[in-house]
């Protein structure tokens, strides 16, 4: 008696929570999000002119403009990336509940989980592509200064008669801070850090009253996250020994299961410094940044699937 | 020819003594908003659930919905379980005064819910279109819903909550805010709703509307399900004949009365416009509810 209706396939949970992910990229973007890449592009410049006092002779000095280079970009990716990842995900579940779109959207067939991930994975999308055009034009600077270092560098090397073994060390010396694959790296490290704080930013949404909680909180842990290593050592050592050290262990392995070790992400300082960041630490953080990222996911879909509007 | 054993067809709605506390944060007792109410609507009906505000009407559909967990009793919309995400595929809803995304294009919305339901491509351009014109927003699709009036909301809704083409539409005032000529709109949209078997659960303020679109009708008041059943056997009154003239002189209607006073036990209770009786029934129910509290 009911006409069967043919329009619709039931929909899986990947084309959904795409659905609801791409939703949410394009929610940002016509925030206009977009416009700080301005704000780090005049960072990128301006970063060409901050030359760090030099100590060394005159042979490092464009090293250090690289240095330099990658250390302003970095930063400002991470600052951006934070901040974006935080804000964004603070912003997004709130919104729905006040607006009241989010009735409408749970009374179509969508499960809660495939909702909180495609909000999650929206936001993630949108910090990947910011991050993927500044990573951009960093290498495009970088590239262009390293090539400028590399001639003047040749040339002065040349002048002064130098070996040819000492200029081939020199040459790679002047590689090595430009962009390399290890900078790379830390470019995507920069990202698993910030999934990381954009899941966590959306457990907290999940049962927090307000925007501006959420993103207090998610500040303070991210700052928390810092010190966690350092707190954890420094417990563990003044508890050794003593009968409370099974506890102890206990207390500090919850604690970083649900606190991020930040500190792990300080391999990025060192790629500013030129060296080489091996392959298996980015596969230790990205199995780190997943880990947190689910575990974060399901703690919030927990309470999620609990809440009532 | 041989036929396959009938099965009995699940109601469309089925919601058993539903019960929903809600904790207040300053009191210690919780609220109840909705008290032991079961609404049972078979495919094909036309459900009005009326009540005074605050009676638990838009409570009592987000239980359906599972939007709300039930602190006791079942609600099932076509024998699926509402808790469940699969009971929400044959069911399109209308939440009270809706708001969607305003970052959107009333086109871009409705492409958005379809496809969260599963409807691509062609399918989903050609439903758009064809939802776009029933609800009259062809010449504002492009527009940011940001900029949309009270009015539009509610047909954008209306047309969201029919994307996937539903069996079963959930109301909540469908009617609020929108102009009388919207207002009648709508109601004709519900009727061809119904020609094409399609299951409706409405509640509105809006009686004369309800009475001239429901089959069946539920009075709510404080959380109770105080009168429920047929419409036409809920106005019904037993003991009385409704003779309605037209163009009667006065003198006829004083014939009449004389006519009706020569004969013992019949009484001329009153004479004058024929009045919208769900309206009376519904004040004559609260009031009695009111005077008994
Ligand atoms: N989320 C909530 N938290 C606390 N109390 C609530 C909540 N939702 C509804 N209530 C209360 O439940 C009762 C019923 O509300 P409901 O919205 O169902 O009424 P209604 O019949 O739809 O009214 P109206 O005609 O005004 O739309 C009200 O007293 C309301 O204050
Ligand atoms: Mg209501």
């Amino acid at each position: 008696m009911n006409p069967v209706s043919t329009i619709k396939a039931i929909p899986g949970h990947v084309s959904r929570t795409s659905v609801i992910a791409r939703h949410a990229f394009t929610q940002l973007v016509r925030m206009k999000v977009f416009y700080f890449l301005a704000f780090f592009a005049v960072i990128l410049i301006a970063s060409n002119f901050f030359n760090l006092p030099q100590h060394e002779g005159p042979e490092s000095a464009g090293v250090n403009i690289l240095r330099s280079i990658k250390s302003w970009s970095l930063g400002a990716m991470t600052l951006f990336s934070v901040v974006l990842s935080i804000v964004a995900t603070a912003l997004l579940l709130p919104k729905d509940v006040e607006d009241r779109t989010l009735y409408t959207i749970l009374a179509k067939p969508v499960p809660r989980l495939d909702y909180l991930a495609g909000k999650l994975l929206g936001v993630l999308l949108l910090v990947f592509v910011s991050l993927a055009l500044m990573d951009i034009l960093m290498v495009g600077i970088l590239q262009l200064r390293t090539n400028m270092v590399l001639t003047d560098q040749m040339a002065m090397a040349e002048a002064r008669g130098w070996p040819a073994a000492d200029i081939a060390l020199l040459k790679a010396e002047i590689l090595a801070q430009g962009p390399t694959a290890s900078l790379q790296g830390a470019v995507f490290s920069v990202f698993l850090r910030s999934s990381i704080i954009a899941s966590m930013a959306l457990l907290i949404s999940t049962f927090s009253s307000s925007t501006l909680f959420t993103t207090i909180i998610s500040f303070l842990i991210y700052f928390i996250g810092h010190f966690q290593a350092d707190a954890r050592a420094a417990y563990l050592s003044g508890e050794a020994g003593t009968s409370d050290g099974i506890l102890a262990r206990g207390v500090t392995l919850l604690v970083s299961l649900v606190l991020p070790d930040f500190q792990l992400f300080n391999v990025i300082d060192s790629v500013i410094e030129g060296q080489v960041m091996p392959l298996f630490i980015v596969g230790k953080l990205t199995l780190i940044g997943l880990f947190y990222a689910i575990f974060y996911i399901l703690a919030s879909w927990f309470i999620f699937a609990e809440k009532e509007f | 020819m041989f036929l396959p054993r009938m099965t009995e067809i699940p109601p469309a709605v089925e919601i058993s003594h539903l019960i929903k506390d809600f904790k207040t944060s300053f009191k210690r007792q919780p609220l109840r908003a909705v008290d032991d109410v079961s609404i049972r609507i078979m495919p094909g009906e036309v459900y009005g659930l009326i009540g005074p505000n605050g009676s638990g009407k838009s409570t009592t559909m987000k239980a359906l919905l599972g939007l709300v967990a039930p602190t006791a009793g079942k609600c099932a919309i076509f024998g699926k379980d509402s808790m469940k995400v699969d009971s929400r595929n044959e069911v399109g809803f209308l939440p009270e005064n809706p708001y969607f995304y305003k970052h959107l294009s009333g086109e871009e919305t409705l492409k958005f819910y379809g496809k969260l339901c599963g409807i691509k491509g062609a399918k989903l351009r050609d439903r758009v279109k064809q939802l776009l014109e029933l609800v009259d927003l062809s010449g504002a699709s492009h527009r940011r819903i940001g900029g949309y009036s009270k009015g539009m909301l509610q047909r954008i809704g209306l047309a969201q909550a029919l994307i996937q083409e539903p069996k079963l539409v959930i109301l909540d005032e469908p009617t609020a805010g929108v102009d009388p000529v919207g207002s009648r709109e709508i109601r004709d949209l519900i009727f061809k709703l119904r020609e094409q078997g399609i299951t409706v659960f409405l509640c509105s303020h809006l009686l004369e509307q309800v009475q001239e679109v429901c089959d069946h009708v539920g009075i709510i008041f404080k959380g109770k399900m105080i009168r429920e059943g047929k419409l036409d056997d809920l106005i019904a009154i037993e003991d009385q004949t409704e003779l309605i003239l037209k163009d009667a002189s006065p003198e006829l209607v004083a014939e009449i009365a004389a006519l009706v006073g020569k004969h013992a036990g019949a009484e001329l209770i009153s004479t004058g416009k024929p009045r919208t009786t769900l309206e009376r029934l519904f004040l004559r129910e609260t009031l009695k509810q009111e005077s008994n509290n």
